[in-house]
């Protein structure tokens, strides 16, 4: 509903109300399927690729299902959908350039090995072995 | 005016005159749902920075670690415990949207009911959480051992307990003294103040005058702490500030529910219905960020390749 509509009667008001009833319980339901979909399908013998575009698929689903309905943006004023849509923009840009920045190359062993970590074995950056 | 405006305007007999008062504001949306979303848009930046953290250290540490076999994250995990908190609080979300519903129609009663099985799933949910890092932290381990008798008889046998090696010796040595309180043995070198102490304090500093002899045979899952591992550390941060959020949600339903008692939801229909419809924008919120640490953290660990313990 926009921001633009003012009256509602009751009978139209408790009509809409039970839609949304309607469309909560189907939500919980494909939910609850879809959360079920997600633990059976890490254990099939797929390959990684389609099990990692399988999980974020589902999982982008569910985070934007529950906000649009549970959280009533889609019934909501846009400008709540910006504001969200912004700070979730700006968390999705963090954890995409902090894990495309930071690589397993950046972690020198011998660095930890001599600021008193205790490291059995591994190998250097260098290619030369602890030990 | 926001739709939830909308709806008290046409409430039930609950509403008085005065409730349907509304201010106007600049944007049409009330100014304290507002500012709930913009704390969600900034509190989602927070979450976002905890998992990245998490997601960066998991990749540059493959084995969660410095070394491989410190810890084994397929073994600590318990998917099945973990997928039935999911579960929980998915449908406690969907118990909150008919709190908030119930509200929109006036229906008190109802949003009571809704209310309370928000909190027992919420509290369902801790609970789990509670245990999971409980067993997370203990890990799990074989021992054998040996005892004294005061016959001066020696006992062997095994134990199976946490899996450091410090707690699991004062954990069977206080076990044994509970069935065998005659075994303790005070050396003679034990000072006044070890022999004031009370057994259950002399354990803890001294298990092996109960437990002579302990031996660690088999770690069947290693213990997870944020002291052992970078894993640790992330992990217990990120879904430990998570279980803060829904036990500060819990108890903000809590005060609601109570709030409906006093009589003064009856009177302004509007407010109570906002109030409680941000209380559930903040329990959604907990719940989708749950849906993102669900997959991200628990469920990619099963992905073959991604966890090189696997």
């Amino acid at each position: 509903m926009s921001a633009e509509v003012h009256h509602l009667s009751h009978a139209e008001l408790l009509d809409q109300e039970n839609k949304r009833y309607h469309a909560f319980i189907n939500l919980a339901l494909f939910l609850s399927v879809f959360t079920g979909v997600e633990i059976v399908v890490i254990f099939l013998p797929f390959p990684p690729v389609v099990l990692f575009t399988t999980l974020i698929t589902v999982s982008l689903v569910k985070f934007v299902c529950v906000i649009l309905w549970f959280m009533h943006l889609i019934y909501d004023a846009p400008l709540l959908l910006i504001l969200f849509v912004g700070g979730m923009l700006l968390a999705a840009g963090t954890m995409v350039a902090l894990l495309n920045l930071l690589a397993r190359s950046d972690v020198d062993p011998a660095v930890l090995h001599d600021s008193g970590v205790v490291i059995h074995s591994a190998t250097r950056v260098d290619g030369t072995s602890i030990s | 005016m926001s739709d939830a405006a909308v709806i008290a305007h046409a409430d039930d007999s609950h509403a008085p005159a005065e409730a349907h008062a509304e201010h106007p504001t600049a944007t049409g949306i009330d100014t304290k749902k507002l500012l709930m979303w913009l704390f969600l848009a900034s509190d989602c930046m927070f979450f976002g920075t905890l998992i990245s953290t998490h997601l960066v250290y998991r990749k540059v540490y493959p084995y969660g670690s410095n070394e491989k076999g410190i810890i084994d994250i397929i073994k600590t995990f318990d998917i099945q415990l973990t997928s039935f908190s999911t579960f929980i609080l998915l449908m406690s979300s969907f118990l909150m949207a008919l709190a908030v519903s119930a509200m929109h129609k006036g229906q008190i009663k109802s949003f009571r009911r809704a209310c309370i099985g928000v909190m027992i799933f919420g509290l369902i949910f801790l609970t789990g959480q509670v245990y999971e890092f409980t067993h997370f932290f203990d890990g799990h381990a074989l021992y054998t051992f040996s005892v004294k008798t005061p016959q001066g008889e020696t006992i062997s046998s095994t134990y199976e307990g946490p899996a450091d090696q410090v707690r699991a010796k004062a954990d069977l040595a206080r076990r044994l003294y509970a069935e065998h309180s005659d075994w303790m043995a005070l050396p003679a070198t034990a000072t006044a103040e070890e022999k004031a102490l009370t057994p259950a304090a002399q354990l803890k500093l001294h298990p092996d005058w109960m437990v002579t002899a302990m031996k660690q045979v088999k770690v069947e899952k290693p213990s997870l702490s944020m002291q052992n591992s970078v894993f640790g550390s992330t992990f217990f941060l990120m879904t430990g500030t998570h279980g803060c959020h829904v036990a500060i949600g819990v108890l903000w339903l809590a005060s609601m529910y109570l709030y409906s008692f006093t009589g003064r939801m009856q009177k302004n229909m509007h407010g109570a219905a906002i109030d409680i419809e941000i209380a559930g924008l903040y329990w959604h919120f907990v719940d989708i960020v749950w849906i993102v640490i669900f997959t991200a953290v628990y469920l990619v660990e099963y992905i073959p390749g991604y966890n090189p313990t696997q």
